[in-house]
């Protein structure tokens, strides 16, 4: 049950970083002057650091089951009402570590400026907001708020990739946010309410569920989130800004931004009558991205492409486990989404510190990475070590935490054809990432081949951004090492009775399955670096990319889950 | 019936200028045009609930004769919004235009591929 503390602590992850915002912005106004740095920094810690006291005092009323409460204690019918539960706790956990990593890298690296904290924790504030929401109304005004600060974020580069990247992304998330709203007046024409619990009361008492009209509805709203969860076919705008966006902002944008409203949408869907079946839909569309965004990934030349590319192949995975509907997948997905953004977060770090102390992002022509960081004063092999963590992880070598979450994952679709399709995909990953790792050989003499470009003018690896990657690091070692006690935490969080089945780290057949993908790996990265397959890739970069495109992708995807979700009914 | 044909008539203007129309501001134009249809199909459904001024505790009697205040509270939101997408829309397309000299998406991703 709630009391008035325990509301009042819950909204503290939202107001925190809010009111860290509005400190920055003032911040602003003092122009460069060192009160403004004092008082940028305090609104960094305010929003960044102090929340994480507010959830450690909030744990044992989550682990309790959580409770619901109204903002401000209105009540029920005009005001807004939050759930903060073991869900909301879990996903805040994800967001405030991801994004605490990426802003200490930034102090580093950049983007730098009161603005840039301002938008930064705007955007946490909502990433806050969205995970314990349960009202329409407000998730629609959660949604639009990260978009908006993730738009400025991606453009914050100033380059002109960037900024058309933001455009596009921008255009096509508020195309389908203004489907988002006409899903959201079908649900409150049916049932006159907004709130996730009225809108279930509402449509069990008309007979039929709602009929058409709400599963026509149900397809607009999850379209909608689907897009900034970037599953297929939506995924097209998300390579663009997440390899263009400045390196910390592409970490928080893969490890957090595209896993909240996946979870926030989850929420919804447990209320919804066609929840389950749009749930198990979205999944298996998941499964499948899974597997066709490796096979992207392997072909591209822009490291940071690559990485944007294994980042929906990733929440492919995740987005798999969601679709089970279950205590259980559920677990598994949010223990993969936290893996993921971790090791997502390091790999963006790592390989755009590389990028910069070499001067170019191509994989084929990048050699020589640890000359070029030596030479940027990276002298105790931080970043590479970092590289190599990150990579270990992703491809799921144990006893790194990739292997755990991936092992969980897999373990749900024993005997099914997922279980397959997330099979291939890891030895694609495993092909990915030796190439990607090409970067660390030495440079190759004969002068017909591109020579190791020349540092770029005054590129430095500062303390905060080797703090930040250490960090990481060392979070992927020990989230693997404890990943029993921490999957059984979360499946305790999430009401999973069973638990997950966490693979055994020494030994055992998932390890001997672990040593097969490395094998086929290889073998596809072999195949991948010869002729023919640089033919091949080059062939899958150069596929016509526009803007037309994503918008009919997302209306044919919004028309296909309609129809299937009337045919279901 | 007919007010709802011209809204989606509006809307599916919107959503053709979006995907046919090559121009950064048009485009702009044609997300705001979408907006408005969503924006007047609201109101037009939520002015048929009741009559009153939504006022609590003020105006005592039946609660069904006041104007369900909801609809206009969730367009207000979304006009807020659709007006901070719009600027935000046309001050990256300023700044491409100021790069590349061209509001032509196809012509801006040649210029961005070659970088």
């Amino acid at each position: 049950m709630s009391t008035m503390n325990d509301a009042a602590l819950a909204m503290l992850p939202v107001f925190l970083p809010l009111g860290g915002a509005a400190m920055a912005l003032f911040a602003k106004t003092l122009r460069g002057s060192r009160a403004a740095r004092t008082l940028e920094a305090t609104a960094a810690f305010a929003g960044l650091a102090l929340p994480w006291i507010a959830l450690a005092a909030l744990l044992p009323s989550a682990m309790a089951g959580g409770f619901r409460f109204s903002v401000s204690g209105w009540n029920d019918a005009i005001g807004i009402t939050q759930r903060f539960d073991g869900l909301s706790w879990l996903v805040d956990v994800l967001g405030f570590t991801g994004a605490g990593a990426a802003y200490v890298y930034s102090r580093g690296a950049g983007p730098k400026g009161p603005h840039f904290t301002a938008i930064f924790l705007v955007q946490t504030s909502a990433l806050a907001a969205t995970a314990s929401t349960t009202d329409l109304f407000n998730l629609f005004v959660c949604l639009e708020v990260l978009g908006l600060a993730s738009y400025v974020l991606v453009a914050s580069s100033g380059k002109g990739g960037a900024l058309l990247a933001a455009f596009s992304y921008l255009a096509v998330s508020s195309a389908a946010m203004v489907f988002f709203l006409v899903g959201l007046f079908g649900f409150y024409r049916l049932t006159g309410s907004l709130s996730y619990e009225g809108i279930a009361a509402g449509l069990a008492a008309i007979p039929g569920g709602g009929g058409k009209s709400a599963a026509l509805s149900t397809a607009c709203v999850v379209a909608a989130i689907a897009i900034r969860v970037a599953v297929m076919p939506v995924y097209g705008w998300l390579p663009d800004a997440h390899a263009l966006a400045p390196h910390a902002i592409s970490a928080v944008l893969s490890g957090v931004l595209i896993k909240t409203p996946l979870f926030a949408l989850g929420r919804l869907l447990g209320f919804l009558p066609l929840g389950s079946a749009a749930q198990a839909l979205v999944g298996a569309a998941g499964a499948v991205t899974a597997l066709v965004a490796v096979v992207v990934a392997l072909s591209q030349k822009d490291a940071k492409r690559l990485l944007a590319y294994h980042s929906i192949s990733q929440i492919g995975y995740i987005v798999a486990a969601w679709g089970l509907g279950t205590p259980a997948g559920l677990s598994a997905a949010w223990l993969h989404a936290f893996y993921h953004a971790l090791f997502k977060g390091l790999l963006f770090l790592s390989v755009g510190t590389i990028a910069d102390a070499a001067g170019t992002r191509n994989v084929y022509e990048l050699r020589g990475a640890g000359a070029a960081l030596a030479l940027a004063g990276d002298k105790g092999r931080v970043t590479a070590i970092a590289y190599a963590i990150g990579a270990l992880s992703i491809t799921a070598i144990p006893p790194l935490n990739g292997f755990s979450s991936k092992g969980a994952i897999s373990a749900l679709f024993k005997g099914d054809w997922r279980y397959w399709a997330l099979f291939a995909a890891g030895a694609c990953t495993v092909a990915s990432f030796l190439k990607l790792s090409t970067i660390f050989l030495p440079p190759r003499g004969d002068a017909a081949r591109p020579r190791p470009p020349e540092p770029a003018e005054g590129f430095r690896v500062t303390p905060s951004m080797k703090a930040s990657m250490t960090f990481l690091a060392g979070m992927c070692v020990v989230t693997g090492l404890f990943s029993r006690r921490i999957g059984a935490f979360a499946a305790g969080m999430l009401g999973a009775g069973g638990g997950l089945s966490i693979p055994s780290l020494w030994g055992g057949a998932e390890a001997a399955k672990t040593g097969l993908a490395v094998a086929i790996g290889a073998a596809l990265f072999a195949l991948a670096v010869s002729s023919p397959g640089k033919a091949i890739a080059a062939a899958v970069r150069s596929r016509p990319r526009s803007f037309a495109g994503l918008v009919v992708a997302f209306a044919a995807g919004l028309a296909a889950l309609g129809a299937l979700l009337v045919r279901l009914q | 019936m007919i007010a709802r044909s011209l809204i989606l008539a509006i809307f599916m203007t919107g959503l053709a200028g979006l995907v046919a129309s090559r121009n950064l501001v048009k485009k702009t134009y044609a997300l705001a045009i979408m907006n408005s249809a969503v924006v007047l199909l609201f109101v037009l459904e939520g002015a048929t609930i009741g009559t009153r001024a939504p006022l609590l505790g003020g105006s005592p009697g039946d609660a069904a004769a006041f104007v369900d205040p909801v609809p206009q509270a969730l367009m207000l939101t979304a006009i807020v919004v659709g007006v901070c997408v719009s600027a935000l829309a046309l001050a990256l397309a300023f700044r491409l235009y100021r790069a590349y000299g061209t509001l032509d998406i196809d012509e801006l991703r040649k210029h961005v591929d070659h970088e």
